[in-house]
């Protein structure tokens, strides 16, 4: 009696324990396939129409996770169903994971035939032979006469080869500020670093926090200390990727030394480190910040909230005469990434060209309907919705423009970045962090 | 039954199911991770053996310090509090005075089975320097006490491991409670007899007597403290910098921020070994002998 109830309840253990198991699976698979198979369901709802039956189906790894990018895949998707019916997408929705997803793909020979990628994994790819060259493609489809001319940039890699086609364009860092702030405090757009300094002071004793950055992402981190970088090298960061410039250079050390003076000083409000893009855009959008870090993508959001309140400043630098100077050597830059193909998909042809033509229609999406000229190829349709004043005057700028660099995805170096990202927020951090220390720890990444 | 335990056939045929899960998802694992240690690799291509290297190169690598340091603050905070509120907690509800012992034993157990997020989000928010539920504190009490909880880089370690710890004190306060009601009756009576009082009983009788129930909670706490994760990287990323990074994050940030899986095999590998002498000394230390009432 014993012996059976023993063997029953070990039994009855077993199976339960290997229902929760299957179980468990299912739902993971449920939430899987969901989001993913939405988008495709509609690329074929709007494509079956006059489309034949045989359709090739093409897996898509893309952004679609806030309004922003859902905008832009929704509209790719519409018009690829109106130029190429034959195909169908099944989106893989891109994770905000350092591209952890896309290797685990690559490693287990499951990568998507078409993904939106950037440069430091392109590099990575480009070695383990993941990566389609697309050199053939781009001749094939003229993608290159497709280009704007001041952004082929964008489409070759260091060898001289083409591994994605890009659609962002050449990207800029920006500080933003409040000019009305400004105004009523009587303060003048900082040249220097010392007229920001002083701007900071008024600020802080008007109880309003001089500047918002969402630090916790390390990306914006990177890009203030290289405007700060670019006031003594011109080169910035990307001379540092590139081995054109050494960390030991006295400019890097300066730009390190000011923010962490202009820190010490209140710059940054309370637990910026710990802010996202909601929490320290909104103390800009609400008048608390006066000065804002971003990319110009930004131009919209803040146009929106604040009016012509809104504008950007030139970077300030340690003096008057190296303001004048290197005033138009921006942050930020385009760098290759963009629609790549995977090199084992079935399809090479096909997917190569879908890849081009999401780029294109990417661009065209942020030209016409997000009112930004900053895009990798040239649009010939009807703009939809205005550029707005700040982006005008920026695309007055662009021309005047002597060097970019980059942001920090779009650094070649992944230990480099991963080690300039930490410092550079261990810089906002108002700690006892210091500039002898950001050197060696960006060395340590640079070795 | 005592048949059905001799029967040696039967043991090997009803474990090995479990074995063999066990040896796929656990010990393969763990030592591909000391095999992929010695490699330089990037995850995707075939590496190359380079020795006891990726080792040598963390020795020199002062994240490695900073991360070693974190761990074992945060083991030592998760220890302190988790058990030692976890007893004060446990040996009061198990006194029988206490009114509303069972909603008491239910809220204490609430944060253990909310998802780690959803806590670290309410934390988050707490912490917040500008308008953090504990700062609005310090305010009202007229201490000029408001920090910056999560950006500083001394405090931040210490926030995270508190909100670990106030996570995880109803499971400790559970495993103990059960301990100390094990505890016959009569013992603590002859110690009242004798004149103790009761504090003083439980601190000579129902303590001791719970020695094995301790060494479960130390070994968890311990270990869990040393390879924490969740919490900073959904708290601070790590941050400020690499301020609040342990064994596991470096890890993380190795093998998939950077690329460099071997050299992330390295510091797991380290962990590995870390948690098993820890395991291996409680084991030593707390309850040598089994305790039989």
């Amino acid at each position: 009696m014993k012996k059976a109830l023993a063997l029953g309840m070990t039994g009855l253990m077993l199976s339960t324990a290997l229902a929760a198991c299957g179980s468990g699976n299912k739902e993971n698979q449920a939430s899987e396939s969901a989001p993913a198979s939405q988008p495709a369901s509609q690329a074929a709802g709007s494509a079956s129409a006059g489309a034949p039956a045989e359709k090739t189906k093409l897996r898509v790894y893309a952004q679609y996770s806030d309004d922003d990018t859902k905008g832009y895949y929704d509209y790719a998707v519409k018009e690829l169903a109106k130029e190429m019916p034959n195909v169908e997408l099944e989106l893989e929705i891109q994770a905000q994971d350092d591209g952890q997803k896309l290797k685990t793909y690559a490693a287990t020979g499951n990568l998507p035939d078409i993904f939106n990628t950037g440069l430091d994994q392109i590099n990575v790819f480009r070695k383990s032979n993941n990566i389609l060259q697309l050199d053939e493609y781009v001749d094939k489809f003229g993608f290159k006469d497709k280009m704007q001319p001041s952004t082929l940039n964008t489409l070759y890699t260091d060898d001289q080869h083409v591994y994605a086609f890009p659609y962002a364009g050449n990207e800029f860092m920006l500080i933003f500020y409040n000019k009305e702030l400004f105004q009523q405090n009587g303060l003048e757009v900082p040249k220097t670093f010392d007229d920001l300094k002083k701007a900071v002071d008024t600020f802080k004793g008007k109880g309003i926090t001089p500047m918002s950055i969402f630090a916790k992402e390390k990306w914006p981190d990177v890009g203030f200390y290289d405007m700060f970088a670019t006031r003594y090298n011109t080169g910035g960061i990307s001379a540092l990727d590139k081995g054109t410039a050494k960390i030991t250079d006295p400019g890097y050390k300066e730009a390190a030394q000011n923010i962490i003076d202009l820190v010490k000083a209140g710059l940054l409000a309370k637990g910026s480190t710990n802010m996202n893009y909601d929490q320290a855009a909104a103390l800009f959008h609400e008048g608390k910040a006066a000065m804002f870090i971003n990319g110009q993508w930004e131009i919209e959001a803040s146009t929106k909230a604040l009016g012509d309140k809104a504008g950007y400043m030139y970077y300030p630098a340690s003096d008057a005469a190296t303001y004048e100077k290197n005033k138009f050597a921006f942050s930020g830059g385009g760098t290759p990434g963009g629609f790549a193909v995977s090199a084992n998909t079935k399809n090479k042809d096909l997917a190569a060209e879908v890849a081009s033509l999401l780029a294109l229609k990417y661009a065209e999406f942020k030209y016409t309907e997000k009112g930004s000229p900053i895009v990798s190829t040239k649009v010939d349709k009807p703009v939809v919705k205005a550029f707005d004043p700040m982006m005008e005057t920026l695309a007055k700028d662009i021309p005047n423009i002597t060097s970019t660099t980059a942001f920090a995805w779009g650094l070649s170096n992944a230990k480099f970045k991963a080690a300039i990202e930490d410092a550079s927020q261990n810089l906002l951090s108002g700690s006892s962090y210091t500039a002898d220390q950001f050197i060696e720890d960006v060395a340590a990444g640079l070795k | 039954m005592n048949r059905f335990l001799g029967n040696k056939g039967a043991i090997a045929l009803f474990t090995l199911p479990t074995l063999l899960l066990f040896t796929v998802i656990v010990f393969w694992p763990i030592l591909q991770v000391f095999y992929r240690s010695m490699y330089e690799w990037d995850g995707l291509t075939v590496g190359q053996f380079i020795g006891l290297d990726n080792f040598a190169r963390m020795f020199g690598d002062r994240l490695f310090y900073t991360s070693l340091y974190n761990g074992l603050i945060f083991a030592a905070v998760l220890a302190v509090l988790q058990i030692g509120i976890g007893t004060i907690l446990a040996l009061t509800i198990a006194g029988t005075a206490v009114k509303g012992k069972k909603f008491l034993r239910i809220s204490y157990f609430i944060p253990v089975v909310l998802s780690v997020t959803v806590v670290c989000q309410l934390w988050l928010a707490m912490y917040n320097g500008e308008y953090g539920l504990i700062n609005k504190i310090f305010e009202v009490l007229g201490l000029s006490y408001r920090q910056d909880w999560l950006s500083d880089g001394k405090t931040a370690i210490y926030a995270i491991a508190i909100v670990n710890a106030w996570q995880y004190m109803g499971y400790h306060f559970a495993l103990l409670l059960a301990s100390a009601r094990s505890i016959p009756e009569q013992y603590l009576e002859a110690a009242r007899i004798d004149g103790a009082e009761r504090w003083k009983a439980h601190w000579k009788v129902t303590i001791p007597l719970m020695a094995e129930t301790y060494k479960f909670c130390f070994v968890l706490a311990i270990t869990g403290g040393l390879n924490a994760f969740a919490n900073m990287y959904i708290m601070t990323s790590g941050g400020p910098g690499t301020e609040t990074y342990t064994l596991t994050y470096m890890m993380y940030r190795s093998a998939f921020r950077v690329g460099e899986y071997g050299y992330g095999s390295a510091s797991a590998a380290f962990l590995v070994i870390e948690c098993l002498i820890v395991t291996f000394a409680i084991n030593k230390l707390i309850a040598r002998e089994r305790i039989v009432y």
